[in-house]
């Protein structure tokens, strides 16, 4: 599995609180970092939490 | 360099930003809408979870300006703080045509207004009717407003431009005709033509020069690590630069009030995440537990039963030695949060659960925390705080007996907060007065136009946010706040001024 975060992202860094293990808030950056290119299979379930969670609907399944 | 014409030009996107966007565009005018950041939303994407209206009805707004007017001691400028009021009722409707949800969270009657709980903040501030955003999965809903504000815009011919501040602001005969914008990343540079400017850039809660020479206070991060006084940096606040007071400045326009949106906060790691109203810590829900603070000197400063109301214990810290405070606690004290919960529970900062504070204590100290402390006597707690041993030994006697008499001699506390500091090991969380952002700045009048030290408007120069909100205050501004419903509030006064002046809406008395 794969994620991309669409450029309407607020940066509220919400995913890095509930899923660290998979995001990442870069702040000098001004972006979210996605810490795998492919989600490994253990963390899928918390990647679908995210796409759940997410403030604005900005994390998709690529 | 890209060169465009359009009537009006919004500086920003945050709340005031977008919402004066929109409400002009809807008006008729053409609108383009510059934006530092890579994305909409500013301030509220951190947060804003709720929202103020004041009915449309002027027996609600009439009660709720004198309780501001009154509260600021009169020294907030009534046309401001009526242009505020008067237009808060918009919101609701403005969030059903952008399609965005909110729901009731508390009426307000009429006998109430101006008093009673007001959810952080002084009771003459509780004006209106509570509402909540609905927001999406576990985030806020301002976040969505924000978004579907954005999209509403576009959708409608608007013109939206994100990661290209605006650099420059034009006059020609004295009246703004025109913008410089430059792209942040490309260098591309975007020269506007324009009848009218609003500038919504927010705070300037990342320029430390301003900071210190405007508020009188030390910038510091969240760590305290570099000594500083009052914490700014805890959520990402890069772009709050002042860019848009510079530029106001630049073209004559007064200063206004400046200072703090401000609140109780524990620095450093491990107390609290990105998204505040995610449970992260329950140390952050310690420091709003009404139970005893002192100073450095060991003095009591503040009835502690005001913790939930963050602005008035922001504004008495920062009024003490070091600009800290302490909240201290014995071990009877975390038992019983630990088996009854917390006594304060702010709606924002929320636990789950209390039920391991020593862990707590414990694991802020591996991540290196240096402002909270767990000591089996209360001598060792002031040598490793810092805080006067003979004048902490007194105070903690003087209040025990207090707490035994069950009346507080010194700030009246109702007594059911009155717990006693006896049985070791004892806790201590040191306190700093916290920044969301700064108050102000921009001097505006009534209809939002940005006026010079004579009072005379700049023509086509308008603002709207936290970026003026200052002068709801007065001067300076008395405990600030600066928030969503000011935001929205003024956001619609300045383009309703705006387009009055380029002749596309009739003006109103
Ligand atoms: C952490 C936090 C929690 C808060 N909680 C609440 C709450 O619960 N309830 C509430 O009502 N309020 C809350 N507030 C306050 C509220 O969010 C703000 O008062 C309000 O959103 C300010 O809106 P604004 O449009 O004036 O400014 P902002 O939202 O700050 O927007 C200003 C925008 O201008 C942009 N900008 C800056 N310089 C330039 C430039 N040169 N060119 C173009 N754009 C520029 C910025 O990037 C930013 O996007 C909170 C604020 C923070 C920071
Ligand atoms: S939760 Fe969504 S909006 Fe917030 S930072 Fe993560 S991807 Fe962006």
């Amino acid at each position: 599995m794969k994620l991309e975060i669409k450029d309407y992202c607020v940066r509220c860094g919400m995913c890095e609180d509930l899923y660290p293990e998979v995001f990442h808030l870069n702040v000098p950056e001004d972006r979210i970092d996605i810490k795998y290119d492919e989600i490994p299979p253990e963390l899928e379930e918390k990647a679908l939490g995210a796409i759940a969670d997410c403030a604005v609907g900005a994390i998709f399944k690529k | 360099m890209q060169n465009l014409k359009v009537d009006i030009v919004v500086m920003g996107s945050g709340g005031a930003g977008l919402t004066a966007a929109v409400t002009a565009l809807d008006y008729g005018a053409s609108v383009a809408c510059f934006e530092k950041r890579p994305f909409q939303a500013g301030s509220v994407s951190n947060c804003a979870i709720g929202v103020t209206a004041v009915k449309n009805d002027p027996r609600y707004q009439a009660a709720a300006f004198n309780s501001i007017f009154n509260y600021t001691n009169y020294n907030g400028d009534p046309g401001v703080i009526k242009a505020w009021i008067n237009n808060t009722w918009r919101i609701l409707p403005f969030m059903d045509k952008v399609g965005a949800k909110y729901k009731l969270r508390a009426e307000l009657p009429l006998e109430k207004v101006g008093k009673g709980e007001a959810g952080g903040f002084p009771p003459q501030t509780r004006i209106g009717d509570a509402y909540y955003m609905i927001g999406r999965g576990k985030g806020h809903g301002s976040a969505i407003v924000a978004l579907q504000s954005r999209r509403y815009f576009e959708a409608h011919g608007g013109q939206f431009f994100v990661d290209t501040p605006i650099v420059d602001i034009f006059t020609e005969g004295g009246k703004v005709c025109g913008v410089l914008a430059k792209h942040n990343k490309t260098g591309e540079e975007y020269k506007v033509e324009c009848k009218a400017v609003i500038v919504a850039s927010g705070g300037f809660g990342n320029d430390r020069e301003m900071i210190k020479k405007y508020i009188g206070h030390n910038y510091t991060d969240n760590n305290c690590s570099n000594g500083g006084d009052v914490l700014f940096n805890f959520f990402p606040t890069e772009t709050m630069t002042g860019d848009g007071h510079k530029l106001c400045w630049k073209l004559g326009g007064a200063k206004g009030g400046m200072g703090i949106n401000g609140h109780n906060l524990v620095p450093g790691p491990g107390i609290i995440g990105n998204t505040p109203w995610i449970a992260y810590d329950e140390t952050r829900v310690m420091e709003e537990q009404p139970y005893f603070w002192v100073n450095k000197n060991g003095e009591r400063f503040v009835d502690e039963s005001q913790s939930s109301n963050h602005m008035a214990m922001g504004t008495s810290i920062a009024r003490q030695p070091g600009k800290m405070g302490y909240i201290i606690y014995d071990d009877d004290t975390r038992e019983y949060l630990e088996t009854h919960g917390p006594d304060f529970e702010y709606f924002i900062f929320q636990a789950e659960h209390l039920h391991d504070i020593k862990g707590q204590f414990e694991r802020l100290a591996k991540l290196g925390n240096e402002h909270a402390f767990m000591t089996d006597t209360l001598e060792e707690l002031a040598d490793k705080a810092g805080i006067d041993k003979e004048g902490l030994l007194k105070n903690v006697a003087r209040y025990n007996y207090y707490c035994d008499q069950g009346r507080d001699g010194d700030f009246s506390k109702d007594p059911k907060f009155m717990r006693p500091v006896r049985k070791g090991p004892f806790y201590a969380l040191r306190v700093f007065n916290a920044g969301y952002s700064t108050v102000g700045g921009i001097k505006v009048n009534g209809r939002m136009e940005v006026i010079n030290d004579d009072g005379k408007p700049i023509p086509g120069l308008y603002s709207a946010g936290d970026c003026m909100v200052g002068e709801l205050w007065g001067n300076p501004p008395v405990g600030g706040i600066g928030n969503y419903s000011h935001a929205l509030g003024f956001g619609f006064t300045a383009a309703d001024s705006a387009c009055e002046y380029i002749g596309i809406k009739e003006e109103e008395l």
